[in-house]
Parts: C-alpha cells; structure tokens; sequence
C-alpha cells in the first residue's frame, strides 16, 4: 500500500531557477535560500520516497484563459519543463508513472472532484522551480511526479476549504494504491508577495510567521478563510498559499514540523518546511484497522 | 465592473490591486493572448523583427497597440492583462521582473531595491 510520510511546503519563485540554472548557490545574496533547502533535500535523500505528489499552478504557461481548469492533474511518463518566453532550462524532462497518476485521478473524480486531465504537457516553473533544489537531475530524477495544478490566477479560484479537502482526497487515493509506494505531499507558492499594480512589493512578515503556526496546529482557520482576506494580509499573488492547504489536508491532523527557512529578499517571503505525518507513515486505514 | 464573488467581498478597499476575474479576462482574452504566445519561439521571433505587424498580426486594438509601444506595464495591468502572461512578453523585451515592479510602482529601478532586504539578490 501506498503511504504518505510528509509535506513539503516551498515558494516557486521563477528566480529561483533563474538563481539555480546561473550556479548563484554559493552567492551570498542566495545562500541563505538555497542553504534552506539542503535539509529537505537531505531528508528526501535519506528517506528515498518514490513520489512527490505536487499542487501547484501553471502560470499561464501551458494553459491558457480561454481554456483554464479549477483542478488538474498531470498524466504521463515524461513531462517536459516549459519555455516560459526565455528559452529552454537544462533539466531532464520530469518523470510520472502513469498507473499511479490514473488511479489518483479515478480516486479523486469518484469523489466528485472533477479534474481536468493534462496529458504529457509541458510544466512551468510551479514545479520546476523547487523541484532541482528537492532531487538531484543528473543523470535523472530519483522519482515521479503526480502533477495537481490548482487554478489561483483567475478568480473564481477554489476555495481555501476545497483545496484542503482536495488534500483530503488526495490522501485516500494514495492509501488505496496497493503498490507499496513511499509518497511526499508538496504545495507550492507564497508566502507573502504582491507583483501587481501600484501595491507590488508588499510583503507581511508578521502575518506570514502566523501562517506557518496556523498551518501546523489550526489548519481549519485558515480553510475558513477567504480569498480576500489572504489577499489583504499577504498581497494578491499570496492567495495561491490555498495550495498548502491541500498539501495540509494530505497530512495527519497532528504533524510535526521538522525544518523551516524563510527569506525575504526582494519581493516574495521565500519559505520552504517539511513536515513529517504524527504516526510517520503509517496509513490511516491500517491504524484504525489496529485500533479495531 | 461588477464584483459578485463573494470570496472577494472587499478586495475594492485595496489601493493598487486589480483583481483578475472572468468578467476582465473575457474583454481582454485576446491582449492577455498576445503575452502569452511570447511562450513561443516564433512569436518572439516576430516581434523582435517588426513590432507593429506582430501586434496588427495579433489582432491588438489600437488602445491597446499604444500601451505595448509605451512600454506602459502598470497602463497594461490596469487595462487588465494578468501580470503572468506579462512577464514573458518581459523576457522578451529584456527587462526582468523586478524592474518591472519598480516601474508598476512608479519609481526608478535604484529607489525601489533601496527599499528591498537584500537589493544583490537581483
């Protein structure tokens, strides 16, 4: 069976990439972001998951207005990274597994979430923006990808609660795959950012570290919240944050947060955590099968 | 305007915000689409070589062929273009995203990393 062993909160700041792919690590200006992520990187080293499970969003990239789902999920064994007006990146192509990709999807279509389907597209910086700094590329990817692109570009966009329970789901569909799979939940995005209009550059810091203490321990506070109100305490751009949620909704009600980094250089709180589930890993199904 | 979506009750108090909702997007889907095909290899190709016929080729009204010519980032987020679709026609035009910030803010490129943590991270 499938399992769950925890999340993985991360800014997707195309900058980042820009950062990686110019080999500015070891530049002061960008140590202290790409220092951040080591540990994650450690931990997934050593923990060697078969899959990470990404919500994240396409930037308008390989989706366009005229055609742009509230939920979609990636299927495919190869997802190339996208050209997002500035040539390609040197990074393989990201790798799926197509079996587990199509089980999520019945999974989560049974449950009434209706999906789009993407099939071998493209993939812009939502992902590959944090992926390289997570795994190792050469000579490949140690892993899949089970790619759920949330709309939060066009409003209206899902609901904070709808991604959490989407995370909900997610969970289920992962603990009913027999294959015996190790699975990290990613979301993607914020934290505090505006890079629209005269309000750009805004940033909360205060409201930012409240998030992340809410995020651990009162989740359904910020479920409850509107996108207005993420608008207002973190800038407009901050209300992709609702795909945390659904990565929250993937873990344990209880979970413990084994790192954290945070920086905030220019105009985007860059965070990344990691969060391991209270039980680590042992499935829900199996637990209550215990306490039966 | 009409903003009826609840999850944005209020987001009108918001000075320098402009919310993208369907309702904008349907009445500049053909401007944001103009952006968009920057993705393409070709489309940047055609604009470097002749501005005017890419943006007569695309279809742009002249309101809008005006804001592209005056490199009027803020005019064309106000006109409601989603800063997304924007930042690859930036890629094009060689500016990066932060010197669009600084200029959607309406100040120099130097005045705006001043007030930045870290202005070396550029």
């Amino acid at each position: 069976m499938a399992r769950i062993i925890g999340g993985i909160g991360a800014s997707h700041v195309p900058t980042i990439g820009l950062a990686y792919d110019r080999g500015r690590q070891a530049d002061p200006a960008w140590a202290p972001l790409f220092d951040g992520y080591k540990p994650v990187a450690a931990w997934l080293a050593a923990e060697k998951p078969d899959v990470l499970l990404f919500f994240y969003n396409d930037h308008a990239t390989t989706l366009f207005f005229d055609c742009y789902p509230t939920f979609a999920l990636g299927v495919g064994e190869r997802f190339p990274i996208a050209d997002e007006g500035a040539g390609p990146r040197g990074l393989p192509d990201i790798r799926g597994d197509v079996d587990l990709q199509a089980h999520v999807g019945e999974c989560l279509v049974n449950e009434e979430f209706d999906l789009t389907f993407l099939q071998n597209k493209p993939i812009d910086h939502g992902v590959a923006s944090p992926l390289p700094l997570l795994w190792p590329h050469t000579p490949d990817w140690p892993g899949v990808v089970v790619p759920i692109a949330i709309n939060v570009l066009q409003y209206p966009l899902p609901t904070a609660r709808r991604c959490y329970r989407l995370g909900q789901a997610v969970r289920r569909a992962i603990e009913s795959y027999p294959k015996d799979l190790k699975v990290v939940v990613v979301g993607t995005g914020g934290l505090s950012h505006q890079i629209h209009g005269e309000r750009t550059g805004f940033n909360n810091t205060d409201w930012d570290l409240e998030f992340l203490e809410l995020f651990k321990s009162e989740p359904e506070r910020l479920a409850a919240m509107r996108h207005a109100d993420y608008v207002r305490l973190g800038g407009a751009e901050s209300v992709e944050q609702i795909m945390w949620l659904a990565m929250r909704g993937a873990l344990d009600p209880e979970i413990t947060e084994l790192h954290r980094a945070y920086y905030l250089a220019t105009t985007t709180a860059m965070t990344v955590t990691l969060y391991a589930n209270e039980a680590n890993a042992i499935p829900l199904a199996a637990r209550t099968v215990e306490a039966a | 305007m009409t903003l009826s979506n609840p999850e944005l009750d209020g987001i009108e108090t918001l000075a320098g915000t402009y919310p993208f909702d369907l309702r904008i997007c349907n009445r500049t889907l053909n401007f944001n689409r103009f952006f968009w095909n920057m993705i393409r290899v070709e489309n940047r190709e055609a604009f470097w070589s002749d501005e005017e016929a890419a943006m007569s080729a695309a279809g742009l009204k002249e309101e809008e062929k005006a804001l592209v010519r005056a490199r009027d980032w803020l005019g064309i987020v106000q006109y409601g273009v989603n800063f997304f679709v924007l930042e690859k026609w930036a890629r094009v035009v060689k500016k990066s995203n932060l010197e669009v910030y600084a200029i959607m803010r309406g100040e120099t490129f130097e005045a705006f990393l001043s007030t930045r943590r870290v202005p070396e991270s550029r």
